[in-house]
């Protein structure tokens, strides 16, 4: 195994008598050559379909081949102009900022209380209601949205109104998504949190209001945006929850983009997919400015 | 304080856990074509899907390509997951973005960059060309094959993030001491470093395992249209059929596998870490 050799620990001096100096040097590079190498094949294979996508997009020909006839922007333009995608866009956008604008709230609200109360004798009630908030994440997508249609099929027989491909119904249940994420992450934030300064409020006659709101809120803040990004961009991207869900007329980018692609791919549907892959590299960048994006994940 | 819990816990179980017993039941009832769901109390749906040569082929399927997947995504993670543990400072936080920025680009997205490499006139195929070793262009898009790197791309970042906890954890000065001791690297890694990584391993199988038994987008767009694994077969009863039961069965067949797969898993992999 090459591993050892990123580390850097074993020295040649330390290595076991009989390897002879020299042999032991040579080895030592092979090793660290294949480990750079399945370290490079690993990041190639999970970055390259998003290259490719990206790359396409500005290919002249509207056939996707390679090499390229040349490079145009144009196909941005014209993917502007296909209606299922720009109301896709706007209707994923919409989604997404309101589903995070609920979920992150009440998520958070859940942390806190699963951090500060459930202690002693209700601690395993506050255990069972951590894996409960967390169940989204365990429930696969179209089962869920599966269940979610069936549920919003009778329940529009009850309410006689539309349920199923309207904004509320998708907002119900992206805010489905956005819940266990911001859980896990503000739950992280608060097992690290050093109690004194909101002990030190309270006894200088702050109101538990306003510790919470002058000391305990500014110190989850870096859980609290982490959780906003993950929950946007989980609703932002989501497909196989929303799948059953939409309806003629308002469809998400991503099933636009299915739906488009089970026929096939162009440098239309790719300019599409690169305003995605941008979007979503932004927010990521933005959020690692408040928050080392390695300290919540 | 205790009651700022009940909101989300409310919405979890009105949309999460009450639509899933719903499907639950329904799954017990019986397809009538004229009122599609007619009340019963019967095991006939999931009775059919199991005896169903078709839906046992799609099982099978599934069950081959999620197991193949978790592994290829193991192997190919580790690597990489320590590379990101032993990063510090301004790289590692580069390299997280670059490990998550794929996963959260989507699903979708990155289908479409498969079938641009992998098409007739894709990437790999004008490259091979290129270089004179094939004439033809191979047949590399809707095919298993294409299914297989396209899930593993998917859940490779996942298994990196899980892994990398866990290789963080284990203290560097252990390996010196193991080779001070005498001991190789590959013994050390194999004596020292993976039963300490090994929870780290069950956590990523298993987090991985799940999103291939569930694997949507990927089958649908690189699979091709003979090419059937669960989450589509599951989609297909609801939209292009009516048998509502019976695509409750199939959702609940795929969970409890899933699950029971899963549990087995897992506690394999805690017997092996058990202390002797």
């Amino acid at each position: 195994m090459a591993l050892q050799s990123l580390t850097g620990a074993v020295s040649p001096t330390t290595l076991p008598a009989g390897d002879g100096f020299g042999g032991a040097m040579a080895g030592w590079r092979l090793q660290r050559l294949a480990f750079g190498l399945a370290v490079g094949g690993a990041y190639a294979l999970i970055l390259a379909p998003v290259l490719a996508v990206m790359l396409i997009s500005l290919f002249a020909q509207e056939i996707v081949s390679f090499p390229p006839d040349g490079f145009t922007l144009a196909w941005y333009g014209n993917a502007w102009d296909r209606r299922e995608f720009a109301r896709g866009f706007a209707t994923s956008l919409q989604l997404a900022l309101i589903a995070a604008a609920i979920g992150v709230p009440l998520g958070t609200a859940a942390a806190l209380a699963l951090d500060r109360s459930f202690r002693g004798r209700w601690q395993a009630l506050g255990g069972a209601l951590n894996t409960l908030l967390l169940g989204p994440l365990a429930v696969p997508g179209l089962v869920a949205g599966t269940a979610l249609y069936i549920f919003y099929v009778r329940a529009e027989f009850w309410v006689d109104d539309d349920i199923k491909g309207t904004l509320p119904g998708l907002v119900a249940a992206h805010v489905l998504l956005t819940i266990p994420w911001t859980v896990r992450m503000v739950l992280a934030s608060l097992a690290g949190l050093d109690r004194a300064p909101e002990e030190a409020a309270a006894n200088l006659g702050a109101r538990p209001f306003t510790v919470f709101r002058r000391v305990t809120l500014p110190m989850l803040r870096p859980g609290v945006v982490a959780a906003s990004l993950f929950s946007f961009i989980q609703s932002f991207e989501n497909l196989e929850l929303t799948l059953l869900l939409v309806g003629p007329g308002r469809t998400t980018l991503p099933v636009a983009m299915l739906n488009y692609l089970e026929f096939r791919i162009d440098p239309t549907l790719a300019a599409v997919a690169t305003v995605q892959i941008l979007l979503v590299g932004a927010l990521m960048l933005v959020t690692d400015r408040f928050v080392s994006l390695s300290r919540v994940v | 304080m205790a009651a700022l819990v009940l909101p989300a816990t409310l919405l979890v179980l009105g949309l999460l856990v009450a639509p899933m017993a719903i499907l639950f039941r329904i799954s017990l009832d019986r397809y009538s074509p004229t009122e599609l769901v007619q009340e019963a109390l019967t095991g006939e749906n999931y009775l059919r899907a199991i005896a169903d040569p078709y839906y046992r082929e799609v099982l099978g399927t599934t069950l081959g390509i999620a197991l193949l997947c978790t592994l290829l995504a193991l192997l190919i993670a580790f690597p990489a997951a320590w590379w990101l543990a032993r990063l510090e400072g301004r790289r590692r936080s580069l390299a997280v973005i670059l490990t998550l920025f794929p996963l959260l680009v989507g699903n979708v997205v990155r289908a479409a960059g498969w079938m641009a490499l992998l098409g007739r006139d894709g990437a790999i195929n004008a490259a091979l060309r290129g270089l004179g070793l094939i004439r033809e262009p191979l047949g590399l898009l809707y095919t298993p094959g294409a299914v297989v790197a396209g899930i593993v791309a998917v859940v490779a970042p996942y298994m990196i993030l899980t892994l990398a906890t866990v290789i963080e954890a284990i203290p560097r000065n252990l390996e010196e001491a193991a080779a001070n001791l005498g001991a190789s690297p590959a013994a050390a890694f194999r004596r020292v470093v993976l039963p300490m990584a090994l929870p780290g391993i069950a956590a990523g199988c298993v987090l991985v395992f799940i999103l291939c038994m569930n694997a949507y987008a990927t089958p649908v767009l690189l699979g091709g249209p003979q090419f059937k694994m669960m989450a589509p077969a599951v989609f297909d009863q609801f939209v292009r059929g009516t048998n509502w039961p019976f695509g409750a069965a199939l959702a609940f067949i795929l969970l409890l596998v899933t699950l029971a797969l899963t549990l087995a898993g897992s506690a394999a992999l805690s017997r092996r870490t058990a202390p002797r």
